[in-house]
């Protein structure tokens, strides 16, 4: 019985100085920011985030990367974010209008969308068409997800929609994802971001490039999450991106926003 | 139908060595005390475990060959088994139990269960047909358990501690159903037990297991009459004295059996060596204070323990060496004799019967 | 203390239970996606438990009557997909059967012009592997509370070794059968990281139920509540509905 006693107390002073830990809002000694961006932009804003935590003694960047679409979903569900960078305007304007509501949205990138496949390329992909062809394994990001949409919308604008897809053995639950799979080559080939192909994976992988004329260009906007703790930092984190952080952006291949 | 038993078994750290034999319509009792080997052995002959060295035939059949690497599994012995456990099939009632050895068999299902019914019916049990095991008192499942072996009408029954499992009632009415079931068996039945009265009552003859070890073959008579160890002796109520003889003075002799000396008639024609003595404990006296007379042995101990029984009683005394002496009930009242009390135990040289080891 | 067990376990059931969107719960468990990874969940989950009690069932044997050197080593492997992250557990697979990574997948590509992955047979063998463990744990457990001389009674009446299995061991075995498939089916219809790292997602062919909640979690979270409680209303019917009879 005392045993029982004695666990429980233990049990909740853990939960209760996890729970004190965590809502510790200090001054901008030990400041915590935490940003939600798009799984295509894991390598650029990693960088950033160093660069930011440099120029912010005291300060710590913690990054959530995955689809725009289960981000935003977080958020509206109640994570509690500070600064959310999404791959296509749709799911900013998710959080501004059926979550916490954003402030100073911006853009700041755009993208582009291109074939990747393995480096030998073992399918002989060399262009939007050859996805067509029997027997293609193509992977993609799942629908909700902006370079799943994308995608789409790019086979839409070269009418192959109907062969492509059939061709479409997984839809990935975000755009790092569909790069695994190419990876590990058990897929031909995937649609992604031409700033998927970081250096780091440039032995690996090649870029087809997809026609202006059907192409799709993605835009990146950021903003601050209205209500969050950090809302000066956060704000502090945005500009950053968008002054510092855009030859940062520029070297992983990203596109001046318009 | 003989079976003929010459084998080393060992399980474990357990070795049994055994020799014997017994004809069709015998009963032969494999008698021992706990861990003397005797459900190794009966293991042994019902073919769940193969013998280190020897045979086992059965009507000319050899079941097992040691050393020619012989070994019939049980599954295609003539047998039918009694275990210690009963081991009853606890998924199946009482007539499928039964049936189970004419299943096994290719017999077809109707048959076989007609057949069991009338077996269950024959040992008293039809009522029972169709309750599970777990709903069987102790005889009805030993009923059960024997109309299961009896069923495939084999040659050889094995029967192992067949009612030490059941209280007093049921062991009489079992034991005397076991008896009638014996006597129209044709085959050769083998009983293991440590009970001398049901060994008596229901075998032909006795085969004496201890320590691994055969240490006597012979009917219930003669080893009442003459039995050969300290554990048959005890069986039926001798006292035993095993060692080595050496001569005393005239006429008799020394017994040194290492628990402590015996004063013996010197055998004729005897040179020396080992032999048993025994002496009935009716034989010996019991008094508390030393005896002065011609009893040439005396022996000074505590009682152990008293066993009444009517107007007989048995005393056991821890003398050098071990005595049970039989008096009458009324002298232990008169002597006050109880467990702890000193007591001298006398008897006469010539009372000491000296048998060949 | 218990009570505080009980609320730990009920508290998210309740949840889903309060989230679900009562109002368009038929529409959604009635379309099109949600239809078709039920019935792949289930063909897959009872897939998956059949090839882990026919596997399991020699290996159970052996792990519970034999003696032989490396036994605790192959009962560790046994176990260790119970405790590895399913994610691992499919990358693993990947490393096997992958079409180019995998040691096996690679010869079985170029031999034969077979790829696993992105195929039904992927998500079987992610199911299957995930839920072999408590199959084969299941009926060890059920072999080892046999008791053989049962076996050895029926031998000695003139039952052969495979009349004794199918008279004697199976049907004694049966509560531990029932506990190993079920156990295997649940875990099996639940698998979620083996199946998206090794099977992909593609409805119709890999996206079993876990996965289209997943899906359906990043863009619509009260769709994701009602195909959960799909889910658990079939496990717990299940579990429910043997329960009386198998697992005492």
């Amino acid at each position: 019985m005392l045993g029982m006693k004695a666990v429980t107390v233990v049990t909740t002073a853990a939960l209760l100085l996890a729970a004190c830990g965590a809502n510790d809002d200090g001054a901008a000694e030990g400041a915590q920011l935490t940003v939600s961006a798009a799984a295509s932009l894991t390598a650029a804003f990693s960088d950033i985030g160093e660069a930011f935590e440099a120029a912010n003694p005291g300060v710590t960047v913690t990054f959530n990367f995955g689809p725009s679409d289960g981000l935003a979903t977080q958020i509206n569900e109640g994570a509690m974010v500070d600064v959310f960078a999404s791959a296509s305007p749709t799911w900013m304007d998710a959080v501004a209008n059926d979550g916490p509501g954003v402030t100073g949205r911006t853009d700041f990138a755009q993208n582009e969308l291109a074939i990747i496949v393995p480096s030998d390329n073992p399918a002989a992909i060399e262009s939007l068409d050859d996805l067509m062809a029997d027997g293609v394994q193509l992977v993609l990001a799942a629908e909700g997800v902006p370079a799943g949409d994308y995608a789409r919308e790019v086979f839409a604008n070269a009418r192959i929609a109907g062969a492509a897809l059939e061709n479409v053995v997984s839809n990935e639950e975000d755009v790092k994802a569909v790069i695994t799979k190419v990876l590990t080559g058990d897929a031909d080939a995937g649609i992604g971001y031409i700033t998927d192909v970081t250096p780091a994976l440039a032995g690996q992988l090649t870029l087809v490039a997809i026609p202006d004329e059907v192409n799709v260009t993605a835009t990146y906007p950021i903003a601050a999450v209205t209500g969050s703790q950090e809302a000066e930092l956060a704000t502090r984190f945005v500009d950053f991106v968008l002054g510092d952080g855009q030859p940062t952006l520029a070297a992983y291949g990203f596109l001046p926003a318009p | 139908m003989t079976l003929v038993v010459d084998v080393v078994v060992r399980r474990g750290t357990t070795e049994v060595r055994a020799a014997f034999e017994a004809d069709a319509g015998q009963t032969v009792a494999l008698l021992g005390p706990n861990g003397a080997g005797k459900s190794t052995l009966v293991a042994s002959i019902a073919g769940l475990l193969p013998p280190s060295e020897g045979t086992i035939e059965l009507d000319g059949t050899v079941l097992d060959d040691a050393s020619n690497g012989v070994h019939i599994p049980p599954e295609h012995r003539p047998i039918g088994v009694v275990f210690q456990d009963l081991l009853l099939f606890p998924h199946l009632s009482a007539a499928e139990n039964v049936a189970f050895g004419l299943c096994a068999r290719g017999v077809a299902r109707s048959e076989a269960t007609t057949r069991a019914r009338r077996s269950l019916e024959r040992l008293g049990v039809a009522a029972r047909a169709d309750a599970r095991p777990r709903q069987l008192s102790g005889g009805e499942a030993q009923r059960v358990a024997l109309a299961r072996a009896l069923i495939a009408e084999p040659a050889l029954l094995l029967l192992d501690e067949p009612l030490s499992s059941l209280d007093v009632g049921a062991r009489a009415r079992v034991r005397e159903l076991i008896g009638d079931e014996l006597a129209r068996f044709p085959g050769v039945c083998v009983l293991v037990t440590h009970d001398p009265i049901e060994a008596s009552t229901l075998a032909d003859h006795l085969v004496v297991l201890e320590e691994g070890r055969v240490t006597q073959i012979g009917s219930p008579e003669q080893i009442r009459a003459a039995p050969r160890s300290r554990y048959a002796a005890d069986l039926v109520g001798v006292n035993a004295f095993r060692g080595i003889l050496e001569p005393l003075d005239d006429g008799a002799g020394r017994l040194a059996t290492g628990e402590g000396d015996v004063v013996v008639p010197w055998p004729d024609d005897f040179d020396g060596g080992e032999v048993i003595g025994l002496l009935r404990p009716v034989d010996v006296t019991l008094s508390l204070e030393s005896p002065v007379g011609s009893a040439r042995n005396m022996l000074r101990g505590q009682v152990t323990s008293i066993e009444v029984d009517g107007e007989r009683a048995r005393v056991r005394i821890a003398t050098a060496p071990p005595l049970v002496a039989e008096i009458t009930a009324g002298s232990v009242e008169r002597l006050g004799l109880r467990a702890g009390v000193l007591v001298w135990a006398s008897f006469k040289a010539v009372e000491v019967q000296i048998l060949p080891p | 203390m218990a009570a505080l067990g009980v609320a730990f376990i009920a508290l998210p059931f309740a949840g889903l239970v309060i989230r679900t969107p009562w109002s368009r719960v038929v529409q959604i468990l009635t379309s099109d996606t949600a239809l078709t990874a039920l019935r792949l969940s289930l063909v897959v989950a009872t897939i998956a438990a059949a090839v882990s009690f026919l596997l399991g069932f020699p290996l159970a044997w052996t792990l519970a009557r034999g003696s032989f050197r490396g036994k605790t080593l192959v009962r560790a492997f046994v176990v260790l997909p119970l405790v590895m992250p399913p994610v691992v557990a499919g990358v693993g697979l990947l490393a096997a059967f992958g079409r180019r990574s995998g040691i096996v997948g690679v010869w079985l590509y170029e031999w034969f012009g077979i790829q696993i992955t992105f195929t039904t047979t992927a998500a079987v063998l992610a199911a299957t592997f995930v839920s072999f463990p408590l199959a084969v744990l299941a009926l060890e457990a059920g072999l080892r509370g046999l008791d053989e001389r049962l076996e050895d009674a029926a031998s000695t009446l003139g039952a052969t070794r495979w009349y004794v299995l199918r008279r004697v061991t199976l049907p004694l075995l049966g509560p531990q059968i029932a506990a190993a498939l079920v156990l295997s089916w649940a875990r099996a219809l639940g698998e979620f990281g083996a199946t998206i790292t090794f099977a992909g997602n593609l409805r119709g062919r890999t996206q079993t139920l876990p996965l289209a909640v997943f899906e359906q979690l990043q863009t619509d979270p009260d769709a994701a509540f009602a195909v959960s409680m799909l889910l658990i209303a079939i496990a717990f019917t299940v579990i429910l509905g043997l329960r009386g009879r198998f697992l005492r």
